[in-house]
């Protein structure tokens, strides 16, 4: 069908694509209420028709598989699959929770998130403003491209480049060795691999973190700047009162969906890194799952390791949605009230 | 060396070099946990309780019949101890091919087909396979997977029931995969058609040794087809570069014990010249040591762990010790595995370890792209105290192929038919379709033999069908005969100090409930670790000690009960 203007429903029969979510829910819910669920359905029909394909998708990809959730409760025998699986009722749980290798994951992926939200979290949002205070457009799109590239490379290649400079045969410990000073084993030492992984994150991931932040800020009303300039105000004041306030938003709804995926710290970074530094240090629940639970060939304890990870982040971000409510943000949702 | 497995076809005991790539990279080298004979978790109706092969394995196995005529090896097979025996090896590829199959094998059938495959995989439907197809009559689709992540690829495939009709699976997987439970479900017994003389209608399979089939047969029938079958499948060799150490005037020969390896480390390692004597070098260790091959060995009739021998904690002390020395290249202490080729031929580092299959015609080329110098070279067995040395005989092949049971009687037949064709001996015609595939095209005549052309290169220089089915091994590295020469004399020497691990004639399939302890997953992680200097001998007995309480004795028990009281030690 060729979609004409005339096409286009009139304001009187069906929704207007501009139709703000202000509108819906009026000043205090009594709006919507008014309208019943029918004729709402009616009028949002277009709409609804068109969220179908993605619903399909999320139903196919993230409620589907949950169903392999099953595999938690059994002796999982992938040639017999979850039909015939015997039932091993939390026995995989008690196994799970006896493991001295899991707590230390537990507490790797803990400790690395924390680390990487004190260290890793501030940095894109300090390089969008330092960006945004550049004028000349053409160094600001230079800049952007470089910051932006590393994103695109595969872990592989970033662990290989920070060996190749940071390793013991590397860049740097060969100018140590050939000054005759002692090497330094930064891509080999255990006690500080939690903030070698932080610095790859960042190289990798902070220059593409920074798009958010970037729209955030071009959604500043530049009126603001000019009032508080005309009335005295400097670069940091302007910073200060108008810049941060206007990105808070984006700000907390990012890291209450990082608090959610706290337990998500990666995977291939580590799985690469493991042996450079011992599981001691780099095993996560992630890389957990996979040695103890695919590799092993035992998938009932991968897959309750995976359910306990799910269920622990689950918690975490209704938590932080709630401290989110406290800020008086939005979060990721609110629910009626 | 770690990368250096990519071998070319005519070359021996690739698969061997396969398994080592692996077992030094994914599975580790520990002693404790890999080397298992053909051990197989297994939770099926039909054995539930786990099984061994050797049940009635006899009157299934088919007749042993050697082809007569044939090329004439120049440097024949050497018979050393407890059964092994040398590849023969040739010093020149034959110019005359001949036929060995008459006809066509195929009858028109369509299969598809799964194989691992260590390197870059051809593009689907080139040319090489078109050939190789037409020859055979049928329409074999090969879709070669990656190695690397070949273990976790298959239960994927079984769970999605997206099994192929013909699939190879490496021995050494045997109880990550469940192969004795996958053979009594999945796939189809071939002892009616293969046992005793009824494989004579196949004469290039009855040409396979016995060992071959042993290996694919799963509590008294026959299930696998054998790939790459030796008398010499060695865990691994310790390799060193000839060229630099002849310029350095160093005799390999005189290191006859573990320190002596330790203090060539010293003499070796330049860190200010980019150089380190070692790799890790925990695949070889284990032989130096005379760790027993396995997880249990026998002692007056009552099987003991192999991890709580005192060979196998002075393996490991000796492995963390060289890791700590900074005699070992650090990108290899990173778990870099991938570079290790890179790192030996570059004479970055100048000892490493690896499997027989690292030695061939791929490597000198890709040694001598980086330095027209470059020789492989490899040292003679020793053991740690300068005693006799020891070195475990693996498994006749770590390759073995099933048949999907859902194919009809017919299908069978002819796929047996294609596995005869694909097991045309060295030299046939045949054997250099496949190996070398079309002359003109992948290959033309170089000096002492075939020589891939780029388009070779690129479509046939990897295993596919192949690691459907093979010949005997036979050593050819046409244009490299001093390659030839000098394995052949290596492995001439190292059959003389094999010894038969405990169940090397089984295939044992545990029950379901040992499946993990089976597996022994913190243990090889743990081992692997210690070779990197990451984790401690106190971490390791600590591993030991959750290992054995969490199903490590009752999996001993059991074996003992029944397995060794019941058949021996199948050695």
């Amino acid at each position: 069908m060729t979609i004409t203007r005339n096409d286009v429903p009139g304001p009187g029969t069906s929704p207007v694509p501009g139709r703000d979510a202000r509108d819906e829910r009026g000043q205090d819910g009594k709006k919507r209420a008014g309208i019943g669920w029918r004729v709402r359905l009616r009028r949002d029909r277009t709409l609804i028709f068109m969220t179908v394909p993605a619903l399909l998708l999320v139903l196919a990809f993230n409620y589907l598989p949950m169903f392999g959730t099953v595999t938690a409760f059994q002796y999982y025998d992938y040639i017999a699959g979850f039909f015939h699986s015997p039932w091993a009722g939390l026995d995989n749980f008690r196994q799970l929770f006896v493991d001295p290798a899991f707590w230390q994951a537990f507490e790797n992926t803990l400790v690395l998130s924390f680390v990487q939200l004190v260290l890793y979290f501030p940095v894109p949002i300090a390089l969008a403003i330092m960006l945004n205070s550049v004028l000349s457009s053409k160094v600001r799109s230079f800049v952007q491209a470089v910051v932006y590239l590393p994103h695109f490379f595969s872990w592989v290649l970033v662990i290989t480049l920070f060996q190749e400079m940071l390793g013991g045969a590397g860049v740097f410990n060969h100018f140590l060795t050939t000054h005759g000073m002692n090497t330094w084993g930064i891509m080999t030492d255990p006690g500080t691999f939690k903030y070698l992984v932080t610095a790859q994150a960042v190289w990798k991931e902070a220059g593409w973190g920074i798009i958010v932040f970037l729209a955030a800020i071009a959604a500043i009303d530049p009126t603001l700047y000019e009032a508080a300039a005309a009335d005295g105000a400097g670069r940091w004041r302007r910073m200060w009162h108008i810049t941060l306030p206007g990105m808070r938003g984006v700000i907390v709804l990012l890291l209450v969906l990082r608090l959610g995926s706290a337990l998500s710290v990666g995977f291939e970074q580590f799985i690469i890194q493991r042996y450079a530094v011992g599981s001691n240090a780099a095993e996560v629940l992630d890389t957990y799952s996979y040695y103890y639970g695919v590799v092993a060939n035992n998938f009932g304890l991968g897959a309750a390791a995976g359910l306990f990870k799910a269920v622990v982040s689950l918690v975490l971000i209704l938590a932080a949605n709630k401290l989110a409510h406290y800020f008086g943000e939005d979060g990721l949702y609110r629910g009626k009230s | 060396m770690a990368t250096g497995g990519r071998s070319i076809p005519a070359f021996p005991a690739s698969g061997v070099s396969r398994r080592n790539v692996l077992r030094t990279t994914a599975l580790g080298a520990g002693a404790a946990a890999f080397g298992v004979p053909l051990l197989s978790a297994c939770g099926g109706s039909s054995s539930a309780n786990g099984g061994v092969s050797a049940s009635g394995l006899k009157s299934s196995l088919p007749d042993y019949v050697p082809l007569t005529g044939g090329v004439t090896p120049d440097i024949p097979s050497v018979a050393g101890v407890h059964g092994a025996v040398t590849d023969a090896g040739y010093l020149s590829y034959p110019t005359n091919l001949v036929k060995s199959v008459s006809e066509v094998p195929g009858s028109g059938g369509s299969y598809t087909g799964v194989t691992p495959l260590w390197g870059s995989i051809p593009t689907a439907g080139n040319g090489y396979y078109q050939a190789v197809n037409k020859a055979l009559g049928a329409n074999v689709t090969m879709t070669p997977a990656n190695g690397a992540t070949y273990n976790t690829a298959v239960p994927t495939l079984v769970a999605g029931n997206k099994l192929p009709d013909w699939i190879q699976l490496p021995t050494w997987w045997n109880s990550t995969f469940n192969v004795g439970e996958l053979a009594a479900s999945k796939f189809a017994d071939l002892t009616p058609y293969l046992s005793g003389s009824n494989i004579r209608k196949y004469p290039n399979l009855a040409a396979i040794p016995t060992g071959g089939w042993q290996v694919g047969a799963w509590e008294g029938k026959l299930y696998g087809i054998p790939s790459f079958t030796s008398g010499q499948a060695f865990a691994g060799v310790l390799f060193y570069r000839q060229d630099i150490f002849e310029s350095k005037g160093i005799n390999p020969d005189d290191v006859k014990t573990a320190d002596d390896l330790y203090s060539l480390g010293a003499e070796l390692t330049a860190p200010k010249a980019g150089v380190w004597a070692f790799d890790v070098l925990s695949l070889m260790t284990t032989q130096i040591f005379n760790v027993p091959f396995g997880m249990f060995h026998a002692v007056n009739g009552k099987l003991q762990f192999v991890c709580d021998t005192e060979e196998n904690l002075a393996s490991l002390e000796y492995c963390y010790k060289l890791a700590k020395s900074g005699y070992v290249h650090p990108d290899a202490l990173a778990g870099n595995t991938n570079n290790a080729g890179q790192r030996f031929y570059s004479g970055k580092e100048l000892v490493g370890s690896g499997g027989t299959g690292a030695w061939n015609v791929m490597d000198a080329q890709q040694g001598q792209a980086a330095n027209p110098k470059y020789k492989r070279g490899a040292f003679k067995l020793f053991s740690n105290d300068g005693s006799t040395p020891t070195i475990g005989l693996g498994a006749a092949t770590s390759e073995v192929s099933y048949l999907n049971k859902s194919l009809s009687k017919s299908q069978i037949e002819e796929c047996l038919r294609i596995a005869n064709y694909l097991a045309a001996p060295f030299g046939s015609y045949e054997y250099t379709l496949i190996n070398y595939g079309v002359e003109g095209t992948d290959w033309t005549t170089g000096k002492g033999g075939p020589t891939y052309t780029s388009t070779g290169q690129k479509e046939a220089n990897e295993d596919t069908y192949q690691f459907l089915c093979s010949p005997q091994n036979a050593v050819s590295n046409p244009g490299y005969s001093d390659i030839t020469t000098a394995y052949c004399a290596w492995s001439a020497e190292a059959v003389k100090y094999a010894y038969k691990p405990l169940f090397a004639d089984f295939n044992i399939s545990v029950p379901t409930r040992f499946a993990t302890a089976a597996a022994a997953a913190e243990l090889t992680d743990v081992t692997t670790q210690i070779s990197y200097g990451t984790k401690t001998m106190s971490d390791y007995a600590a591993a030991v000690k959750s290992w054995k309480a969490g199903g490590g004795n009752a999996l001993l028990a059991w074996y003992q009960t029944n397995v060794y009281d019941k058949y021996g030690a199948g050695q």
